[in-house]
This record gives structure tokens, C-alpha cells and sequence, in this order.
């Protein structure tokens, strides 16, 4: 393995004697998608906007392509290379969505590929309809795409899909998939745990600017032992009462979502015979809990879907 | 591909596709200038509403005849006269003020004899003057039977009721226009009297019109207008646009690359500018069509709106800069703006202030845009409005300065 397209050495940055990110160290590869996952507050957008050359570190370096974020002279030469969707972002409304990439690319001095980048992520269709008009999943797509214009090595996503119903989400996830196949290192920050055990090869759980845990995804979700997380939706009220009858922990999340943890693929079997027998006609979704009580063990809270600690 | 060119073309479409931006950058200034235009500075000469009170009246309740005569002279010139009844009191009419103008009784039976009074008085002088003049050649019989004459003219006179017709006019303390009004009505009753004494006027005043341009009241609107509106755009428009790119993550993805952030504000610079002008030109042509206002920016007044326009774009900036709180950039940008409007005299001159205001106005860069662009566009004639220029170009560089300090490229 070469060089690592990200290379964050110490990086440290204070604000008024509190440590915003304290001494974070961890690389990420070419074609491979790393996440920041952590709370509100944790320091992720911090870090990455230190790698993005937008703040500058307290102390430590990072690399980003071999190229020192301290080095003013190397800075130019790193935006150049990078793509970046800050957090929240939200491009301008009175333009159209061809407009809004091309504002990106007069930035970045390069509106090479804007049509194949439309195209990929779906949007070369309503390219000339205004940014105000589209929905949220679409503007997301049109932050992606400011990103990607002037073919970056290295793509910065703060939160991309915060705030995005969970179909946009998954549509989010599969741009994301085909960016890291294209040999894109991607650095990605979420409080979401499932968006971050989905896309990321490698991940690292911030809390209070430090890195409480780094490691592969599937290694720290094997840690996490072997519960099982069944989400419901369109389970009613009724059938969930007879769960219950049953000895099922039935738990609500929202008004037809439901979950169900489960310790073994025998009850999983048997739950999913129940479900069949009284007739439940809702979509199931069936995961390992293991990323979550990773989470728990190394905090001690569990994280909320807002991203606060619970 | 040319950054600073696409960022500017860019940036204007996104003020010409805001709803909001065109109507208090483009709309609302011409239909202010519309209807102030019309108002006060329309073709039709000013009518003021007079209430007469006519108390020279008949047992019948007609009018008097030099009463009458009078009130329908009054009524011939700036006057609209409304009659009211003896003890009518004028109906409420809003704000507009009411001055009533009362004759009292017996006005046409002390005309009458003030003006044979008068009459005598210049006949028994001219006969003196007359008896001087012609000394030697008058017989002493003459002389006597002349002086017999002017004792019986005299006689008569003390008989008449010689004292003053009072016709009083009543008014607001407050009323601005009463004293002139008052002018206008001595005027008007001097002239009636002389038609009474059968004497004509020694003093002819006539009026004609010359090739002199007359500035008229839209004159005075039209620059302080586009002035006033170049300015809430920088203020409010451009300080919005400001706030909203850095809270939308617009300024961070612009940062995150390689445009420098001299670039984005001198983008911003150029579109406003061009809002600018479009709204000059719009400005002018309707000053031209409706009021007939010949005013041509030549190339200073260009220059002056220019200035102004990065003046007020690099205010714009420094308040999105500065304001982090979307509703606090607004509040400050209305902050600054309307005090200025009001106190700079754009929508009025400044004369027609009191004194400490009129000090005050010239404390306000507002005052000195206008001032500037009035003399350059309407007067064609800048040098009295040297130093405003001049504070102009100050206010341009330090706002310039200001912006490019307030806008953070880097640790937001």
C-alpha cells in the first residue's frame, strides 16, 4: 500500500483554551471511504475543515496527497485536488442547478466533465431548473456534484445526508459507493450509525475532539457481538401488541417504525414466522447492532438520531 | 475559463431572479419617483383650498356685490374657494389644512367709501399741486373760488366712513404655507383696489420663458432616488446575499478552492454595479417620459454611481461579514439604510430642514452621493459638489478596505 491520501499527524486545534480536536491521527487510502463518526460537537467538521485548509491547526499536520496543510506554499496545491460539501450546505437558489456547478467550477478554474457529473448523479435532466425548486434528496445531490467538479482526488463530505429523508439517504449512499469506486479517497463525517457502518471501509468514533476507537468497519462491528437489530415499518399498534404478548421487546421510534432487538438467528427465524403467520405486510430490515454497542461500550451514551448523545 | 467574469455574470442572475431584489431595487424606486414626481413636481400649477366666510350679506343671504366680485377673484387665481354659510364651520378634511378667510359686514359699504375717500384725497392733492404749479398765472378770484371747492371736497370726505375693510385670515401655527398664502391674498386685494380706483398699474410684471434650465422638483428626485436605492441595496441587499452564502456554506465551498476572496468581492462589486446602472438607466428613462427630464449620465456621473454602488456593496459586506444572525443583518442593513434616506435629504432638500438636521445631513454618506450626482447628472456642473465627491471617493476606499477585512476566508 502507497501513500495515504489523507494524513492527519496530532492535528490539534484549541479555541479560547478549550481543545476543539485533541491530538487526532489516522489516514485514509485511495478508493477506500472513512468516516468521522461521532456526536454534535465532537470535533468532526473541525477536523476536516483543518484538512481542507479552511482553519488552521493549533498544532500537528496533516498530508493530504503528500502535500502539508501547514505549508502555505503546499495549500494551493490541495485545493486544488480536494472537493468539498461543508456541512448543511446549501447552494444558491435563484440559480439553476447547471449555474450552481458552474459557480463551482469558475471557483475551481476547471468545468471540465460538468455534463458527466450532472449525468452520474442524475441531475443532467434538470439541469436548468432552479436550485429553490428541487427537493431535498436533489439539492444534496447538487451539493455532491459541486464537490466532485474539477475531478478531485480526495472528497470532503461534512453530514451529507443530514437532514434527508431515508430514501434521498440511500440514493446519497449510492453516489457515495460509486465516488470511492472511481479510486476516490473520501472522508466522510455522520452521527449516523448506519450510514457509517454502510459506506465506510474504515471509521474512526470521535468524542470531545479525541478518537475514542479507529479501526476497520467490520472488525469493530464484529466487536459489538451478535445482536440483531430488526427495524419495522407499517407495523400497527395491534400486531405489535401481540409481539409484546409474545415476549418481543417492541420498541417505537417513530409512528409505524418499529425495532426489535434479537440475540440469535433462531429468534430471528421465529420472529420472522410470526410476523409472516399474522399476516404483518411491512417492510423488515435486518442488521448486526454491533457498530451501536461498540458505540456504547467506548462513550458510554448512545447517539441520537439528531446526534446528541442520549 | 474567466473566474472573476462567470462569479459576476453569476451573481447578477441570482439578483435579477430575486423577486425581492427587483422590486425594492427597480419597482419600488420608480414608483416612488411616480408618485413623489407627481405630487410635487407635476406641470399643473399648486391649487390651495380656501374657505370664505361672507358675512356682507342681504337680508335675502345674497352676497354683496364687491364681496361677491372679490370671492370670485379670489377664486380665478391659486385659490379653490369653497363659500360657507354665516356660523358654518369647515367639514374635516384629513390632514390637509384648513384656512378660512373671513369678509366681514359692511365690506362693500367701506369699500365704497374708503375708495371715494381715496378718490377725493387724489383729486384735492392734485388740485394743489396744481394751484403750486401754475402760481403767477391763477387770478386771486380763481384762486379763492378753487380753495372754496377743495374745503366742500374735504367736508364731504369727513362725512364718509373712511376706516379699513378687515378681512381676517385665519390658519394653523403650524401650517407652513399660511404665510405665503397671506402674500398672495394682499396681492390679490392691492389689485382689487386699484381696479376700484380706476387706476392702472405702474409696474407691469411680465413672465417669460428663457432657454435657462429650470430645475424643477423631479429634478431633485431623480438623483437622490437612484442614489437612495443604489445604497439599500448594498446595505440590505448585499449584506443578505452575504449572510446567506456563509450560513449556506456558499463561502466555504469558495474558500475551500483557489479563488482568491478578493475575487468574490470584487464579484459582487461588479454585479452591483451593474444593478446600478440598470437602475440609473431605468430611472432615467422614466424621468424623461413622464416629467420630461433631460438628464444623460455622462461619464462622471457614471463614475460617481459607480463609486457609490462599491461604497455601499463594501458596507453590504462588512454587515454579512460581521452579523452572524440572519435577522440581525437584516435589522442593521434596515438600520443604517432608512435613517440615511430620511435624514441625507435624498427625497427632499435639505433647506427645507431645520438647521441641526441640515448639520446632521452632511454627516451622512448618503447626502454626499447624492449631492455629487445631483450636480454632475441634473446640474451637469460638479465643481460645487467638489467635496462631496470627494468624500464620496474617501467612503468608497475605506468601505473597500472594510469589506476586504471582514470577509474571512479562512478559521470562520
Amino acid at each position: 500500500m502507497g501513500e495515504p491520501a489523507v494524513s492527519a499527524v496530532g492535528l490539534t486545534k484549541v479555541y479560547g483554551g478549550v481543545r476543539a480536536v485533541d491530538g487526532v491521527s489516522f489516514g485514509v487510502e485511495a478508493g477506500e471511504v472513512f468516516s468521522l463518526l461521532g456526536p454534535n460537537g465532537a470535533g468532526k467538521t473541525t477536523t476536516v475543515e483543518m484538512l481542507e485548509c479552511l482553519r488552521t491547526p493549533t498544532s500537528g499536520d496533516a498530508y493530504i496527497m503528500g502535500y502539508s496543510i501547514r505549508n502555505r506554499s503546499e495549500a494551493g496545491k490541495i485545493r486544488k485536488i480536494i472537493g468539498v460539501l461543508p456541512q448543511e450546505f446549501h447552494a444558491v437558489d435563484n440559480l439553476t442547478v447547471y449555474e450552481n456547478v458552474l459557480l463551482a467550477a469558475a471557483a475551481k478554474k476547471n468545468a471540465t466533465g460538468l455534463k458527466e457529473i450532472l449525468e452520474g448523479l442524475g441531475l443532467w435532466d434538470v439541469k436548468d431548473r432552479r436550485f429553490s425548486k428541487l427537493s431535498g434528496g436533489m439539492k444534496r445531490k447538487v451539493g455532491i456534484a459541486m464537490a466532485l467538479v474539477g475531478e478531485p482526488e480526495v472528497v470532503f463530505l461534512d453530514e451529507p445526508t443530514t437532514g434527508l429523508d431515508p430514501e434521498a439517504r440511500r440514493e446519497t449512499w449510492r453516489y457515495i459507493l460509486a465516488m470511492k469506486k472511481e479510486g476516490r479517497a473520501i472522508l466522510l463525517t455522520t452521527h449516523y450509525m448506519e450510514e457509517a457502518e454502510r459506506l465506510s471501509d474504515r471509521l474512526a468514533i470521535m468524542v470531545k475532539g479525541k478518537i475514542a476507537a479507529i479501526g476497520k468497519t467490520q472488525e469493530l462491528v464484529s466487536q459489538g457481538g451478535r445482536v440483531l437489530k430488526v427495524s419495522l415499518e407499517g407495523l400497527t399498534e395491534s400486531l405489535a401488541a401481540e409481539l409484546r404478548a409474545t415476549g418481543y421487546a417492541v420498541i417505537f421510534s417513530s409512528n409505524d417504525r418499529a425495532v426489535i432487538n434479537l440475540t440469535s438467528r433462531e429468534e430471528l427465524l421465529k420472529l420472522l414466522t410470526t410476523l409472516e403467520v399474522r399476516g404483518f405486510r411491512g417492510v423488515y430490515e435486518v442488521r448486526s447492532a454491533g457498530l451501536e454497542e461498540v458505540f456504547l461500550a467506548t462513550v458510554g451514551s448512545k447517539l441520537t438520531e439528531t446526534g446528541d448523545l442520549a | 475559463m474567466n473566474t472573476l467574469k462567470t462569479l459576476t455574470v453569476l451573481l447578477f442572475k441570482n439578483w435579477m431572479r430575486s423577486r425581492v431584489a427587483i422590486f425594492f431595487g427597480i419597482l419600488f424606486p420608480i414608483m416612488l419617483f411616480l408618485v413623489f414626481g407627481s405630487i410635487f413636481g407635476g406641470p399643473s400649477p399648486p391649487s390651495y383650498t380656501l374657505y370664505v366666510r361672507n358675512l356682507d350679506i342681504d337680508s335675502d343671504g345674497s352676497p354683496s356685490l364687491l364681496s361677491d366680485v372679490f370671492v370670485k377673484v379670489l377664486n380665478s387665481t391659486v385659490f379653490e374657494v369653497k363659500v360657507l354659510s354665516p356660523g358654518e364651520t369647515p367639514r374635516q378634511s384629513g390632514f390637509a389644512a384648513v384656512r378660512i378667510l373671513t369678509i366681514p359686514k359692511g365690506f362693500t359699504a367701506g369699500l365704497l367709501n374708503k375708495t371715494v375717500a381715496n378718490r377725493v384725497d387724489i383729486m384735492v392733492d392734485t388740485i394743489k399741486r396744481f394751484l403750486e404749479m401754475g402760481d403767477g398765472n391763477i387770478t386771486a378770484d380763481a384762486r379763492e373760488n378753487i380753495e372754496r371747492g377743495l374745503k366742500g371736497l374735504e367736508s364731504f370726505k369727513q362725512q364718509l366712513n373712511t376706516s379699513s375693510v378687515k378681512v381676517v385670515l385665519e390658519g394653523s401655527a403650524d401650517d407652513r404655507l399660511l404665510q405665503p398664502i397671506d402674500g398672495i391674498i394682499r396681492n390679490i386685494s392691492a389689485e382689487f383696489e386699484l381696479r376700484l380706483l380706476n387706476a392702472s398699474k405702474a409696474i407691469e410684471l411680465e413672465t417669460i420663458t428663457v432657454n435657462v434650465r429650470q430645475l424643477k422638483a423631479v429634478d431633485y428626485y431623480l438623483p437622490g432616488y437612484i442614489a437612495a436605492f443604489i445604497m439599500t441595496n448594498g446595505l440590505i441587499g448585499v449584506s443578505s446575499v452575504v449572510s446567506d452564502f456563509r450560513r449556506n456554506g456558499v463561502v466555504k465551498l469558495l474558500a475551500s478552492t483557489n479563488i482568491g476572496k478578493s475575487v468574490w468581492i470584487a464579484s459582487l462589486m461588479i454585479a452591483q454595479t451593474a444593478a446600478a446602472i440598470m437602475l440609473t438607466a431605468v430611472m432615467v428613462a422614466v424621468g424623461w417620459a413622464v416629467f420630461g427630464i433631460r438628464a444623460l449620465p455622462d461619464l462622471l456621473s457614471l463614475g460617481i454611481i459607480v463609486m457609490g454602488a462599491a461604497a455601499f456593496t463594501g458596507l453590504g459586506i462588512l454587515i454579512g461579514g460581521v452579523v452572524k444572525e440572519a435577522d440581525a443583518v437584516s435589522a442593521l442593513g434596515n438600520l443604517l439604510s432608512f435613517p440615511q434616506m430620511f435624514l441625507s435629504g435624498a427625497f427632499w432638500p435639505i433647506e427645507l430642514m431645520p438647521s441641526f438636521m441640515q448639520q446632521v445631513a452632511q454627516l451622512v454618506p448618503l447626502y454626499h452621493f447624492h449631492n455629487a450626482l445631483r450636480f454632475s447628472l441634473i446640474m451637469s456642473n460638479p465643481e460645487p459638489a467638489a467635496a462631496s465627491l470627494a468624500i464620496v471617493l474617501a467612503t468608497t476606499v475605506l468601505a473597500v478596505c472594510l469589506a476586504i477585512a471582514a470577509t474571512r476566508w479562512k478559521d470562520f
